[in-house]
């Protein structure tokens, strides 16, 4: 027993002293937030004269697109006619400038047979136009499964509605298909009908018409990705986007010239198209819609939730440009940081004499125990912002501070008891194991409860609250790793020590012992 | 060995001691008017004046002002603070590319002429003419969107930890976290809206803060009373006393949570924000401080009582008034213990005058059952034989 306890507590210790010196040595420290550090600053202007609303519309999905690709807590706002983004972490103003690319309408064009598009240019071998892919691309892309599939309503479809497109592009492309490296700008050949050659996510390429509607046909925000006999997605129709999505999936449907069948005994094919990439060219199998469209066929999880993303953010009304990056400062003032951390510095040291004068001896425990809290606090917090872009603000600081409090009660509770125990009678040796056992119990209920709280309020909300709940789920985390591998050895071993016999020295109280 | 069962004359001696006798219970309505009160005062502070939203809720006036040598954050904000507007809810920045630097100033929307006075000086203090300064309005960066996802969040929350106590606890325990919980957060909204302080944020994450601090807090103070229920469970031992026992028994524990907790946030207000001069800390632990100190007022005055009122009819009638004074501080005094409870809540207690330990100690212990006997109110149990 007591060399688990032993093991525990050099364990806890040592593991907190390695990850320190690594982050250390490293120089890993947890990215600092807006008002801390400040970052840099990216300028988006619309390409063309928006309304109010609209910039507003852009700066709510910006930001939405940003949080999706994991650039945490950005400050997105509408500063006269332009959106000002700005991100924290980022100390390189070209990768700002590509992360806030985010510039794009998603349009809606008819897949049309390649003898329509022109010709690739010779010098477009990153197109993946070989020789053979005229006829290749079409035929991998379109998934056999996908087509025979039962129809399979989504969720979203209203009543009677059928499934009606399935989606070929959701799947594994051949062999064969050279993959097309697709950020890279391609030259693309626009004949004068507008008929265009363009990538698909997975490789291949198709030939597509022109633009006969853009992603605001659909309802803004409403698309999700579905399970039901396989991933899809279900996107609701605007009322008014309704008539123009009809016209082109009628086309399709019937085979018009504008939306031919390209391969025999199927459907026209309808590509979504985003920055000039083939997101999904899924086959009408209906004229007509109603409210919602479900797009099936054999997707894999992820590539239907990114279709979903991309339907979502194809609402944006105006294309916008990323026109120029800046750094930017802190905005709390350069001494917020500082001044946070040195009241935090001397609270905690006032806390601690506090502590110290009221149990004695027992509180060097409590003095170690914060150590190693906080020790593991800025190591986690390192690693977690590292991996997850999320920076660590004003709030956060002060959040942490105020968790000072709470792992300070865990050990309050503890000691407590134990004092309960001996005013009872108990030896200090018999208190200890019995007072922790209580202890853990409360300790866990209350931590529990703020764990809830951080996994709930970090899965659902965005922006600054989701910094806050990864924070707190960090020190609430800590608090119980503490507690269970530091506390308890220590004060277990302590307990048997002949130190402890001594209690109105140890413990500060006046319970006379023989 | 044997115990100091002295009971000391003074209240902070008996608190130190575990020997208080305080009837929770029976100053109930002292936590219920109190709540009354702080929902009535913010209520009516909300319609008549709502909340000081900050430039991120609300949008407001930007300028860009040319930087140059002799002419950044500080100045700026000079500039701001001679013009009478607040420097506190303000956001400026330096935004720096290869071209050209500026000096970007948020503040709340301003009246049109003193807008245009600022805009004159600022050009008077950089040095350049006010056609190289722009300005325009600015948006609010947190979007209703955010605000709909943190309420969302929140209810799915608040109904996770309803589930979450009343199966670990139960659901009347529940009720009252919940209720106590929103009391804190009420209260520290009511202080923002009486007093005009501009909600930032960081404010919201400050509220956040206090609700989860609440709920800690109360669910501490719970898991006694509960593991009294349980010690008391053959006693048919009124609710009220329960509670009040278990009250009298964290008390100290909750005393000195709350001061250590509280520590560092008066550190914050005062040597952060007061002697260094970090305004942004200031109100956001302004209102971490009424929130913590009213978590914990609500978990004493506010959760428990109210159990108390909720669990007054299940089962445990009683036809005694609930115990008070010294028989409650025998109570308080023995049910520390893990394992049992005292009892009869009848202990024979000395005081003795000066809350020192006298030399008559020994006088005042013969007079006194020894510990073992009244701990052990049973036969001990018979030694099990050995397996063979």
């Amino acid at each position: 027993m007591r060399r688990r306890l032993w093991t525990s507590l050099i364990g806890v210790v040592l593991i907190v002293i390695a990850t320190l010196a690594y982050n250390v040595a490293t120089d890993n420290t947890p990215i600092l937030g807006l008002d801390l550090q400040g970052g840099v600053s990216v300028i988006l202007a619309p390409v063309e004269p928006a309304t109010a609303e609209d910039l507003v519309v852009i700066r709510d999905l910006s930001r939405d697109e940003l949080e999706r690709r994991g650039i945490a807590e950005p400050d997105v706002r509408v500063q006269g006619d332009t959106i000002v983004v700005d991100l924290p972490g980022v100390r390189d103003q070209e990768d700002a400038l590509s992360a806030v690319d985010v510039s794009g309408v998603v349009e809606l064009r008819p897949v049309v047979n390649f003898s329509d598009c022109p010709a690739p240019e010779a010098n477009a071998p990153g197109l993946g136009l070989g020789d053979d892919s005229g006829d290749l691309a079409p035929a991998t892309s379109v998934e056999p499964q996908g087509f025979g599939r039962p129809a399979t309503p989504a969720d979203t479809v209203p009543g009677d509605a059928v499934p009606d497109a399935t989606a070929p592009d959701g799947t594994v492309p051949g062999d064969s298909v050279p993959p097309v490296v697709v950020d890279e700008p391609v030259p693309t050949p626009i004949t004068a009908t507008g008929n265009e050659l363009l990538p698909t996510r997975d490789g291949s390429v198709l030939c597509v018409g022109p633009a006969q509607g853009t992603g605001e046909v659909f309802e803004r925000g409403s698309a999700q990705a579905t399970l039901d006999q396989g991933w899809g997605v279900a996107v609701d129709l605007r009322g008014d986007g309704q008539a123009t999505w009809n016209n082109l999936a009628n086309q399709c449907y019937n085979t018009t010239p504008t939306c031919p069948s390209t391969q025999p005994g199927l459907r026209g094919q309808l590509a979504i198209v985003l920055d000039d990439v083939i997101q999904s060219a899924p086959q009408v199998n209906q004229p007509n819609f109603t409210d919602s469209v479900a797009i099936t066929g054999s997707f894999t999880e992820s590539e239907a939730r990114s279709l979903a993303a991309v339907l979502n953010r194809g609402a944006f009304p105006v294309a916008v440009e990323a026109q120029e990056a800046r750094t930017v400062s802190a905005s709390a003032g350069s001494d917020s940081l500082q001044a946070a951390i040195v009241a935090g510095l001397v609270g905690m040291a006032l806390v601690v004499v506090f502590l110290i004068a009221y149990y004695r001896w027992l509180a060097l425990v409590i003095l170690g125990g914060l150590m190693v809290w906080a020790g593991m606090v800025f190591t986690m917090a390192s690693f977690v912002s590292g991996w997850t872009n999320y920076a660590l603000s004003l709030a956060g600081v002060t959040g942490i501070i105020v968790a000072i409090g709470v792992t300070v009660d865990s050990y309050v509770v503890f000691f407590e008891r134990i004092k309960d125990e001996l005013r009872n009678g108990r030896t200090i040796k018999n208190a200890a194991p019995r007072s922790f056992k209580m202890t853990w119990r409360t300790i866990w209920s209350a931590d529990v409860v703020s764990l809830i709280g951080a996994f709930i309020l970090f899965w659902l909300s965005v922006g600054s609250v989701r910094g806050f709940a990864l924070y707190l789920g960090l020190t609430t985390i800590c608090d119980l790793l503490v507690c269970y591998f530091f506390t308890r050895p220590a004060v277990l071993l302590l307990a048997q020590t002949k130190l402890m016999a001594r209690q109105d020295k140890v413990l500060g109280m006046n319970v006379a012992t023989t | 060995m044997t115990l100091d069962t002295t009971i000391s004359s003074s209240g902070i001696g008996r608190l130190f001691r575990g020997q208080t006798a305080i009837d929770f219970y029976g100053k109930r309505r002292v936590g219920l008017y109190t709540a009354i009160v702080v929902l009535v005062v913010t209520i009516i502070s909300l319609f008549a004046q709502g909340l000081n939203l900050g430039l991120d809720f609300e949008g407001g006036d930007a300028w860009d002002i040319p930087a140059s040598e002799t002419f950044g954050v500080d100045e700026a904000a000079e500039v701001l603070s001679a013009n009478g507007v607040s420097t506190a809810g303000a956001r400026i920045q330096l935004r720096s590319s290869e071209n050209a630097d500026v000096v970007t100033v948020q503040v709340e929307v301003l009246p049109r002429e003193q807008a245009a006075q600022i805009t004159v000086d600022f050009a008077e203090a950089a040095g350049v003419s006010t056609e190289d300064i722009s300005f325009s309005f600015t948006s609010s960066t947190w979007g209703r969107e955010i605000t709909e996802k943190a309420v969302r969040a929140l209810v799915i929350f608040l109904a996770i930890v309803m589930v979450f106590i009343s199966l670990r606890f139960e659901w009347r325990m529940a009720i009252s976290a919940i209720a106590a919980m929103v009391n804190d957060v009420v209260a520290a909204v009511g202080v923002y809206s009486v007093f005009q302080f501009e909600v930032t944020p960081a404010t919201v994450i400050a509220f956040l803060t206090i609700l989860g601090y609440s709920l800690y807090d109360t669910i501490v103070v719970f898991d006694r009373v509960k593991e009294n229920e349980g010690k008391y469970a053959g006693k048919r031992m009124p609710y009220e006393d329960i509670v009040n026992i278990s009250m009298n028994q964290v008390m100290m524990r909750s005393l000195i949570t709350s001061f250590s907790s509280i520590i560092p946030v008066v550190s914050l207000l005062i040597l952060g924000s007061g002697i260094m001069g970090a305004v942004a800390l200031r109100e956001f632990a302004l209102a971490l401080l009424i929130g913590m100190i009213s978590g914990v007022y609500s978990s004493i005055f506010i959760a428990t009582p109210l159990l108390a009122f909720l669990k007054r009819d299940t089962g445990r009638k009683t036809y005694r008034e609930r115990l008070l004074g010294d028989e409650l501080r025998g109570e308080v005094m023995g049910a520390g213990v893990t394992g049992r409870g005292l009892g009869d809540g009848k202990l024979v207690t000395t005081v003795d005058p000066d809350g020192e330990r006298d030399e008559d100690r020994e006088l005042v212990e013969s007079s006194v059952a020894q510990p073992a006997d009244r701990l052990l109110t049973h036969p001990p149990r018979p030694r099990k034989k050995k397996r063979r």
